[in-house]
């Protein structure tokens, strides 16, 4: 079996005996007067420990244990906690722009945790099988020596085909301007830069013949953008959503201790 | 018009002398010296000649008392004459590893791994005080022509360990030079004027083919000093008696095939697209008539097969490994169906081996084997192309593509490889942070480096098997540690010659400009920056392992000895 089935197989298992549990306690332990402590109570734990996962990262110079076995723990407790939290709720929707605004955060927490890992095991693979394989920080170096030889094959002092270079001005400055298609990357869709790799074969077909490795060597510089292009919109993909996870977690925390505050405050303890 | 190509002198031989100052007068003189007096000219080959071997392949070095001519663990390319003065080999206790310029590791404590919370420095590569004034017990010393490093005390040494005086006329380092493995001693000067001939090993080989004496000499020691304890470890020879195993001893021959300095020659065509396995030495070729087994005692070899026009890699193997066993033990049982070689055996980079005669083989070692312990019959002649070998089954673990590209690049030289799965690297860098923040916020690898397929090894300190960054570093700051055998380079003795970075064939050691614990730059007398080689330690001072691996969230990053491929093949399917 191979890993990502096994993970998978054990996470949807994981899952699936967590609800039954849960389920269960809560139709057995719902109508104790403190039951709203108790899984209060058990959902800080299991958020600080979830919570506890990013110091492990910070620290990696301790034998605090493999940073991959906290991951997958992180990831079943997580599933857990997010069931946890709809029966703290009572599968009702909660009231007050505080408890409001506690829920969307636990929301988008776990929501954002859930499309990294999906965008965890699902698009590695991709960047893999594209090939190509070129580090983040150094896209924008190696987009803009495509861009510049580009130029070079169209508007350098050696370019002497007027069609090529009004081709150019059309239809590629602003492809390789930048970086483009950032969705359409995302689901896998090619359609951007096949087309720009058809109009440049319409362009060599009626070309004349010194023109022809031009454009070649332009289609080339093309489909090289386009493999950066892609790198980086799944590499920023991979690496976004933490952007939204790990701050909107401190958020959470934070709403969640004074939730406690609030509630030991002024309900006399939990009900 | 096609480009013209660019014409060259063909390189030869002796195009560059082991050292350009050599004298016809110091020609004539080691001519007079034993041994080269008592050698036959006439035995040398046109193409070798005595006087050039002498004139191109040596060189005279000076040495003051207490200076260190070799050093236990080193990795060295030549042997020393030594023509006047003195030399102590240090025999027992070992020097300490202080005293032999290296770092004295050991795991950090509670309270030092832990400071590293709040120790890190701001500005990158600081080497504080505590590390640069690192008291050594050695000392550098700087001539015209190198750095030497002396021995302060040498009455106590002298004192506290025991030691054997060498004179004027005796040989050592041959071994280790020729067989590509580690000095076995540590060697200083003991008088206070040496000279010595240091002899760099093609010339040593050549000297051997053309002289009986020395080659009978070195066979001798060899015999005497290493082959009878190497037999006795290997597994095939358990079963035998110390009579038997004497016998054994006597009829092996020793071999060397391929280059020296391979890492050079591989950059350089590694860099022309033009290492193939057609043009690596043969050691033993596929229909050859098997005349012993190959014992490989240092280096690797490509175990591959014909195909089509060319030639495809079955498998490689190492130091350790045995090729040809199947094919003797088959012709041992079956007289009547015997089988020549199925495979071919070619040397990687340099290979020194040990060759066990068929003959003793079928009389001494097969006998002494109980039968489960024998391999299979070999089913078929190798002509049959439909036929799918088991070497191939290794092929298969992996895949063609994967062991191709890992034999190519020479990668099973590691044996703590750095080998990140891209199907599960989500490219987070945070095996790169943790380098960082283990090493005083400088990370010591790239997470980058050649891919075949899923595989990508990066530029991270392999830890070699054969580690040629080794050879001629002139302080010893670059050594195995003496526990776990990684790689480490100690920053205080460190020269910052470039000699480790120009050798490792991997670009994995990187030369960084050292700075004080204020941030600004070293500088020597010339207010030149002082650079220092840095490259992954493996974590040598930390409790756990590489940190980079633990720090991995997806179990895309492991440190794996290469020349398994069984648990590559496992970690791939994980």
């Amino acid at each position: 079996m191979t890993r990502f089935r096994r993970q998978l197989y054990l996470g949807l298992f994981a899952l699936l005996a967590a609800t039954a549990g849960a389920l269960w306690l809560n139709a057995k332990y719902s109508t104790l007067a403190n039951y709203a402590f108790l899984t209060g109570w058990a959902l800080l734990a299991g958020m600080f420990i979830l919570t506890i996962y990013n110091v492990r990262k910070k620290l990696p110079f301790l034998p605090l244990g493999k940073s991959e076995t906290w991951l997958q723990i992180h990831i079943y407790l997580g599933f857990f906690t997010t069931l946890l939290f709809l029966i703290h709720l009572k599968f009702r929707l909660p009231h007050g722009w505080f408890e409001i605004t506690l829920a969307w955060l636990f929301v988008l927490v776990s929501g954002s945790g859930m499309v990294g890992l999906f965008f965890s095991r699902v698009l590695p693979r991709r960047l893999a099988t594209r090939g190509g394989e070129v580090i983040f920080e150094k896209i924008p170096a190696v987009r803009h020596a495509a861009k510049t030889a580009a130029e070079e094959l169209a508007l350098g002092k050696d370019a002497k085909s007027p069609v090529i270079a009004e081709f150019y001005a059309k239809r590629l400055a602003g492809f390789f301007s930048g970086p483009k298609h950032f969705w359409l990357h995302l689901a896998e869709s090619r359609r951007a830069a096949s087309a720009l790799i058809a109009e440049l074969e319409d362009l060599r077909r009626f070309a004349a013949e010194a023109d022809r490795e031009k454009i070649e060597k332009l289609a080339g510089l093309v489909r090289q953008k386009d493999g950066l292009d892609y790198h980086r919109a799944l590499q920023l993909a991979l690496k976004l959503w933490l952007f939204v996870h790990i701050p909107l977690t401190y958020g959470l925390m934070i709403f969640t201790l004074l939730h406690i505050v609030l509630v030991f405050g002024f309900s006399g303890g939990a009900r | 018009m096609p480009d013209a190509p660019t014409i060259l002198e063909r390189p030869q031989r002796w195009d560059v002398a082991f050292d350009t100052n050599m004298t016809d007068e110091d020609v004539n003189r080691l001519l007079f010296t034993a041994p080269f007096s008592q050698m036959d000219v006439e035995k040398f080959p046109k193409r070798t000649p005595l006087r050039e071997i002498i004139r191109n392949d040596m060189r005279i070095l000076k040495f003051r008392k207490g200076e260190i001519i070799m050093r236990q663990g080193d990795y060295g390319t030549s042997a020393f004459l030594i023509l006047q003065g003195a030399a102590r080999v240090v025999l027992k206790p070992d020097l300490s590893p202080s005293l032999l310029g290296r770092q004295a590791t050991g795991k950090k404590g509670v309270f030092r791994t832990l400071a590293q919370l709040w120790n890190r420095s701001r500005a990158p590569e600081v080497l504080p005080r505590s590390i640069l004034g690192q008291s050594s017990g050695v000392s550098a010393r700087q001539d015209e022509n190198a750095t030497r490093v002396f021995l302060q005390d040498v009455p106590r040494i002298l004192d506290q360990h025991r030691t054997a005086e060498m004179t004027a006329g005796e040989f050592f380092g041959e071994i280790a030079a020729l067989s590509r493995m580690a000095r076995t001693s540590t060697i200083f000067v003991d008088s206070d004027d040496a000279e010595l001939l240091e002899i760099r090993w093609q010339g040593l080989r050549d000297l051997m083919k053309s002289d009986d004496a020395l080659r009978t000499h070195i066979n001798k020691i060899y015999r005497e000093r290493a082959l009878a304890s190497y037999l006795r470890a290997t597994p095939l020879f358990k079963n035998l008696s110390k009579e038997q195993l004497d016998r054994v001893a006597e009829a092996v021959e020793f071999a060397t095939f391929g280059d020296y300095d391979w890492s050079g020659e591989y950059k350089r065509l590694a860099q022309s697209g033009s290492v193939r396995p057609e043009k690596e030495p043969v050691i033993v070729g596929q229909g050859d008539y098997p005349n012993g087994i190959v014992l490989l005692r240092a280096g690797f070899a490509r175990v591959s097969q014909k195909f089509g026009g060319g030639e495809r890699t079955l498998n490689y193997i190492g130091a350790g490994q045995i090729f040809g066993l199947n094919e003797i033990a088959h012709n041992w049982r079956n007289e009547d169906a015997t089988v020549n070689m199925q495979f071919s055996l070619r040397a990687i980079g340099y290979t020194h081996l040990l060759i066990v005669p068929t003959r003793v083989m079928e009389e001494i070692v097969l006998p002494s084997l109980p039968k489960s312990e024998l391999p299979p019959p070999v089913e078929k002649a190798a002509d049959d192309l439909d036929f799918s070998p088991p070497e191939t089954a290794t092929r298969e673990k992996v895949g063609a593509e994967i062991l191709e590209f890992l034999t190519e690049n020479r990668f099973f030289n590691g044996t703590a490889t750095m080998v990140i799965d891209l199907d599960r690297c989500t490219r987070c860098d945070d095996c790169v942070r943790a380098c960082a923040s283990t090493h005083d916020n400088n990370p010591r690898f790239l997470r980058h480096g050649p891919t075949a397929g899923r595989l990508m090894i990066a530029n991270a300190c392999m830890h070699c098997a054969d580690p040629v960054c080794m050879i001629g570093c002139p302080t010893g700051a670059i050594h195995r540690e003496s526990f776990a055998g990684q790689v480490v380079i100690n920053p205080a003795t460190c020269i910052g010659c470039k000699s480790c970075f120009t050798n490792c064939p991997y670009d994995a050691i990187r030369m960084v400009e050292a700075r004080d614990e204020r941030g600004e730059f070293l500088v020597d007398q010339e207010m030149k920056p002082i650079a220092k080689a840095t490259k992954c330690d493996l974590c040598v001072e930390n409790h756990g392992g590489p940190s980079c691996e633990r720090a991995c969230p997806h179990g895309a990053l492991t440190r794996m000895n290469l020349n398994n491929l069984d648990a590559l093949s496992k970690w791939l399917k994980l």
